[in-house]
């Protein structure tokens, strides 16, 4: 389970270009979103469904759901699990 | 108008007035983290921010304390900036996100402008006022003194003025803070402040 959550953080660092940060930067549970977390936005959450779509095949119907599920790594990693 | 201060980042380090205030120690291409770190700066948007964006924040951490902006309106004070690549880097990772990595990115693609920087000083310090950004083959000193001139006579209180280049030869950000109260600077000052 580990393994997908530290795999996440990489491409997270690779999709979102944050070039300066290490996966150890990121944790499972903190915000990506906001000023609390990594600083990301609305745009951002464009690319997170890139990295969904061609790295796990999963694509996101409902975008309203985007919300819930990019909240953080933990949360990303649930949604991949569940449906991939 | 007062040259209030001046400051440049490059691969060096940080120069306050022409002073080396903090060097750096990490090989490129991790330097700005290192400023970034040494900022004392809390701000995550830094790291999703391209490399033209991320020299003039930290070139403006470490002087806005030399400025003292508050005693401005928040429409008062013009940003004028300049360089000669333009956002080559950004559109050049930009291409690459979609002739290589299979799809246009879209975090890459809102740096596409040099002026986003301009945007993203602005946001950070609740700025109104106007903002520009000229593509010039090469610092020109009476070039900014026509341009800061220009701006006082349509009301600007001060003008915040920068050179921020990032392409494959060269990474530096040089600000300058020149408030409106009647005295002159030469173009030979503003040489100067790119030379040292």
């Amino acid at each position: 389970m580990s393994d997908l959550r530290e795999t996440l953080k990489e491409q997270i660092i690779e999709q979102l270009n944050l070039e300066d940060l290490t996966p150890a930067d990121i944790t499972n549970e903190g915000p990506l979103f906001g000023d609390d977390g990594l600083g990301l936005d609305s745009i951002d959450a464009l690319e997170f469904i890139v990295l969904l779509e061609s790295n796990y095949d999963i694509k996101i119907a409902d975008p309203s759901e985007g919300k819930e599920i990019f909240q953080s790594v933990e949360s990303l990693a649930t949604y991949i699990e569940k449906n991939r | 108008m007062k040259l209030v201060a001046s400051c440049k980042v490059n691969k060096q380090g940080v120069f306050l007035n022409s002073e080396l205030i903090t060097g750096t120690q990490t090989s490129e291409p991790n330097w700005t983290k290192e400023l970034y770190t040494k900022s004392g700066k809390e701000y995550p948007k830094f790291y999703k921010m391209d490399a033209l964006a991320k020299l003039a924040f930290l070139a403006f951490s470490f002087f806005e304390g030399n400025l003292n902006t508050e005693k401005f309106a928040d429409d008062d004070i013009t940003l004028l900036f300049a360089n000669s690549s333009s956002s080559k880097t950004t559109d050049l990772k930009y291409i690459q996100s979609y002739t290589e990595k299979g799809s246009p990115s879209p975090s890459l693609f809102v740096y596409t402008l040099p002026n986003i920087l301009t945007g993203e000083l602005s946001i950070l310090n609740k700025w109104y006022g106007e903002n520009i950004f000229f593509i010039e083959e090469k610092f020109d000193p009476e070039f900014y003194l026509e341009q800061i001139n220009f701006y006082f006579s349509k009301g600007a209180k001060a003008v915040l003025a920068g050179w921020v280049e990032s392409n494959d030869s060269n990474e530096e950000c040089i600000l300058f803070f020149i408030e409106n109260n009647g005295d002159k600077i030469t173009k030979e000052e503003l040489t100067n402040l790119y030379k040292s």
